[in-house]
């Protein structure tokens, strides 16, 4: 209960802070830190509010469909079925990967993005989400450069604010991918829960982003900041344009491997919102 | 605020209080943790666990080990026991019990789990088919719900047989209860998660069974671990209709539906019974065949004989599974998602051969499909009396509608000679049940009878005790009356037949073996044209021909046809009684009968040979 407490009050004034965490190191190191206070405004969000069955706002999201396995190898067929992606009417959005034939793929998934409907450069983007889990079993919450479709990959840039891994449910990756550093090369950092497991609950993953760094959160708590002087030394900054959000669940793929016979079928990603916020004066 | 939480932190005066139980979470580290005991169980090899001080875990001053023995060691058969302390301990902070293992070969551990205390086993919890590998790794048994072992004995249980007939020696390490957080929360799950519907009667028992609980490892791989009922909370939608107890025994007490689920701590388990209850339950006829004619195999009026199961579940090919009920005290076979099923009783197989049906009570609760049929096959064993071998023979008869029909029982009574392919019935040792189109059916009263038309070889009973006055008898041979004196039983005609006189329960009886033909001679010519008949009893399990002649100087003779064998109704324990009108001998002399003659095949007895009026 204490850990709660503090982690959803990062933004406490200095001195408390300092007084609450003097009190917790001597029976339990703790994962809070100290962070700058920031303004966040809201610029858009979907909290995902509506019907059970239904596909999720079309002012907001489009899909990518098909099986071309995404230069990942991945293994799923992407749909638009409400069987794949869908609203539980309880204010979460539901994508489910299922073990079925279609389309001349073993599974189906899908995969949402805000590609052409929002796109923004800089500040907080977030979700809270629950994972899926199972060998083979991928799901992100991550970005593309809005100019994809005029300049190629990696040259766009790609910030993946959420990967993991189905057969290590408990470790969260970081990721941004551009010229230089990209596909195995990308420069990452991995965050573990400790004693628990991203699908057990709910978590907030997020990214802060401004002209000179990224800073990567899992729960208010920040794991990782790579900075534009890190990123010139392996290549090239290119994260002073728009971005546009995707959401997926892929099946097997370079990153994860191949699901097994063990894998549990259907699996589930829980969105309970995507909010995106830009920094106030 | 601060203060507070620095005091959360710290074991309070009140948690202090209330820990009554030791929350010790080792069971075996480097040796046995306080107050563990070890008792291992029946039938294992007694040495088969020692504690290892030369292979351990990350070079550990010990480990478990286990030497599974090979077949037939006369030390025992597997290895196994439980490992138990005297009062119990409070594992409800932790979520599974772990271990590091490995084998000297590729294994996989029958079962392995906790909660067995060699008492009530009430929270047990174990995983079947561990798979070891023979480098160390660690494994995980999660707890289904952790709150209900506040006061646990059971630390660890396993039992472990042969591979494929071999021994082969395993090791444990660092067991102990931990609090791991990187397992799934379980999932639940009754008759092993599937919703299943049934139709039921009132009066019917029933167990849930399939009891699990399905976790996702740290792995992303599921387990399930089976779970005894007192993990669950059962409930019925209609206890109107069925009731459920807290063992999961499920009492069906009134006609309609309803649905049994259950809860595994908060959540709903996976999985449901409907029961459809049609009322009152109608039981198969009860049999009235004769307990010394019948060989049982299912039945409560008559003892059955030992069987191997009722459901062999024939891996890979059968669906089916049990749901047995009991009744009012009937026990009834219910085979559920039907396609074939064997009952086997091999030890020992059963002869039949002087059985003459199989019988067969069959109760289909559902629709009777367009193309359904059922069918029953009988497997012999052959000499060797076990399957295989290269002399088992079976047949199989098919049943259709009109025979099928639903919610009615059917009795059947198969003729064995409808097992046309079954030629030998000496070492019978299986019943196999197939059928198309047909899901469910109850089945009772299964047993093996004789109608009287099959006899042994040799009469179990004297022939009947004749009745006629001996003032109107001129007898040949009976032990009743004074016989012709001087005749020949045995006359030397050439005759292959081996005539003998045997004693039939203290009754004395002609028996003619390799029998073709043979003749009598009367000690004197005797006028029998006062007399109407002539009467014999015989006795023949394999004759297919037989007849009787009298002979009057001539030589003048007549064939008289008898009917064989003689089991073939009416008969008394296979003994057949015959009174042939003399009439039937014409144009034999009957003032002057010299000599009878009997001729045929198989093996005879004869008594009883007299001419009366």
């Amino acid at each position: 209960m204490k850990n709660y407490l503090l982690n959803k009050n990062y933004i406490l004034t200095v001195s408390f802070a300092i007084v609450l965490l003097f009190s917790i190191v001597s029976c339990n190191p703790d994962t809070n830190q100290k962070i700058e206070q920031r303004n966040w405004e809201l610029t858009w969000s979907d909290e995902f509010d509506g019907a059970a069955g239904i596909l999720p706002d079309a002012t907001k999201w489009t899909y990518d469909i098909g099986n071309s396995g995404w230069g990942n190898q991945e293994l799923q067929y992407y749909t638009n079925r409400p069987e794949n992606v869908a609203l539980d009417g309880s204010g979460n959005l539901v994508i489910t990967a299922k073990s079925e034939n279609f389309g001349g793929a073993a599974f189906t998934s899908a995969r949402i993005k805000t590609q052409g409907l929002f796109t923004q450069a800089y500040g907080r983007f977030e979700a809270r989400i629950k994972t899926p889990y199972g060998p083979g079993i991928w799901p992100a919450f991550w970005m593309l450069g809005a100019n994809n479709q005029t300049v190629a990959w990696p040259q766009c840039g790609e910030i993946d604010i959420l990967e993991l891994k189905g057969n290590q449910p408990s470790i969260l990756y970081g990721s941004i991918h551009g010229p230089g550093y990209s596909g195995g090369g990308a420069i990452t950092d991995s965050f573990a829960l400790e004693n628990n497991r991203f699908d057990k609950d709910f978590h907030i993953f997020a990214v802060e982003w401004d002209t000179d760094k990224i800073d990567f959160f899992v729960d208010g708590y920040l794991y990782q900041r790579i900075s534009k002087n890190t990123v010139n030394t392996k290549g090239e900054w290119v994260y002073d344009h728009p971005f546009f959000m995707i959401l997926n669940v892929a099946v097997g793929g370079n990153f994860v491997g191949f699901p097994t016979s063990d894998t549990p079928f259907p699996q589930k990603m829980t969105i309970d919102y995507v909010r995106v916020y830009e920094l106030a004066n | 605020m601060s203060l507070l939480l620095v005091l959360g932190c710290q074991n309070d005066d009140a948690d202090l209080q209330e820990a009554k139980y030791s929350a010790n979470p080792d069971v075996f580290i480097d040796t046995f943790s306080p107050g563990l005991n070890f008792s291992a169980f029946g039938g294992t090899v007694i040495l088969g666990f020692q504690v290892d001080k030369d292979v351990s875990y990350n070079k550990t001053a010990a480990s478990m080990r286990f030497d599974v023995p090979n077949v037939n060691d006369p030390a025992g058969a597997y290895v196994g026991g439980s490992y138990y302390t005297s009062v119990g301990r409070d594992l409800s902070e932790y979520d599974a019990l772990t271990f590091w293992a490995k084998s000297s070969q590729s294994a996989t551990i029958d079962v392995i789990g906790f909660g067995n205390d060699f008492g009530a086993n009430k929270y047990q919890a174990s995983i079947s088919g561990l798979v070891l590998s023979t480098t160390w790794k660690k494994y995980i048994i999660p707890i289904p719900d952790p709150s209900k072992l506040k006061i646990e004995k059971g630390m660890l249980f396993l039992s472990e047989g042969p591979e494929e007939g071999k021994g082969y020696t395993f090791w444990l390490d660092e067991v102990k209860f931990e609090k791991l957080g990187t397992i799934s929360n379980g999932q639940g799950g009754i008759l092993n998660g599937t919703d299943k519907v049934e139709t039921s009667f009132i009066g019917v028992n029933r167990t849930i069974d399939g009891l699990i609980s399905t976790f996702n490892l740290p792995n992303g791989i599921n387990q399930s671990v089976n779970v005894t009922p007192a993990y669950f909370v059962f409930t019925s939608s209609n206890p109107t209709v069925a009731t459920v107890n807290e063992l999961g025994i499920v009492n069906v007490v009134g006609s309609g539906t309803a649905v049994i689920t259950a809860k595994l701590g908060a959540n709903d388990a996976k999985g449901s019974l409907t029961i459809n209850s049609a009322g009152s339950y109608t039981p198969a006829p009860t049999p009235t065949q004769d307990a010394s004619k019948v060989i049982s195999i299912y039945t409560e009026k008559y003892p059955n004989v030992p069987v191997d199961y009722y459901n062999g579940y024939w891996a890979p090919y059968q669906t089916t599974k049990s749901a047995d009920f009991t009744v009012n005290g009937d026990n009834v076979l219910n085979y559920t998602n039907f396609n074939f099923v064997g009952i086997q009783f091999s030890s020992p197989t059963v002869d039949a051969s002087v059985m003459s049906h199989l019988h067969v009570d069959l109760y289909m609760p559902n629709a009777i499909p367009s193309g359904a049929n059922f069918k029953v096959q009988l497997v012999d064993f052959g000499a060797d009396g076990v399957a295989g071998g290269g002399d088992d023979k079976g047949s199989t008869v098919t049943y259709t509608s009109p025979t099928l029909v639903t919610k009615n029982w059917i009795s059947l009574n198969i003729p064995l000679s409808n097992f046309s392919g079954l030629t030998s019935k000496t070492h019978i040792g299986q019943i196999i049940f197939e059928g198309t189109n047909i899901t469910n059916f109850y089945a009772d009263n299964i047993y093996f009878y004789n109608d009287g038309s099959i006899i042994p070889p040799v009469p179990a009973t004297a022939a009947p005790t004749p009745t006629v006055a001996a003032a109107n008898v001129t007898s040949v041979f009976s032990d009743t009356y004074t016989n012709v004196a001087g005749t020949n039983l045995n006359p030397g005609w050439g005759q292959a037949t081996v005539a003998t006189q045997v004693s039939i329960v203290g009754n004395n009886t002609l028996r003619y073996g390799g029998f073709n033909y043979q003749g009598i001679e009367l000690g004197s010519a005797q006028n029998v044209s006062s007399k109407t008949h002539l009467h014999l009893d015989y006795y023949t399990s394999n004759s297919t021909s037989l007849k009787v002649y009298l002979i009057s100087p001539g030589p003048v003779e007549k064939a008289y046809t008898l009917t064989v064998p003689s089991s073939v109704a009416p008969s008394v324990g296979g003994w057949k009684s015959i009174d042939i009108p003399l009439t039937a001998f014409s144009p034999v002399n009957l003032s002057n009968i010299t000599q009878l003659k009997f001729d045929g095949n198989g093996t005879i007895y004869l008594d009883n040979i007299y001419f009366r009026n």
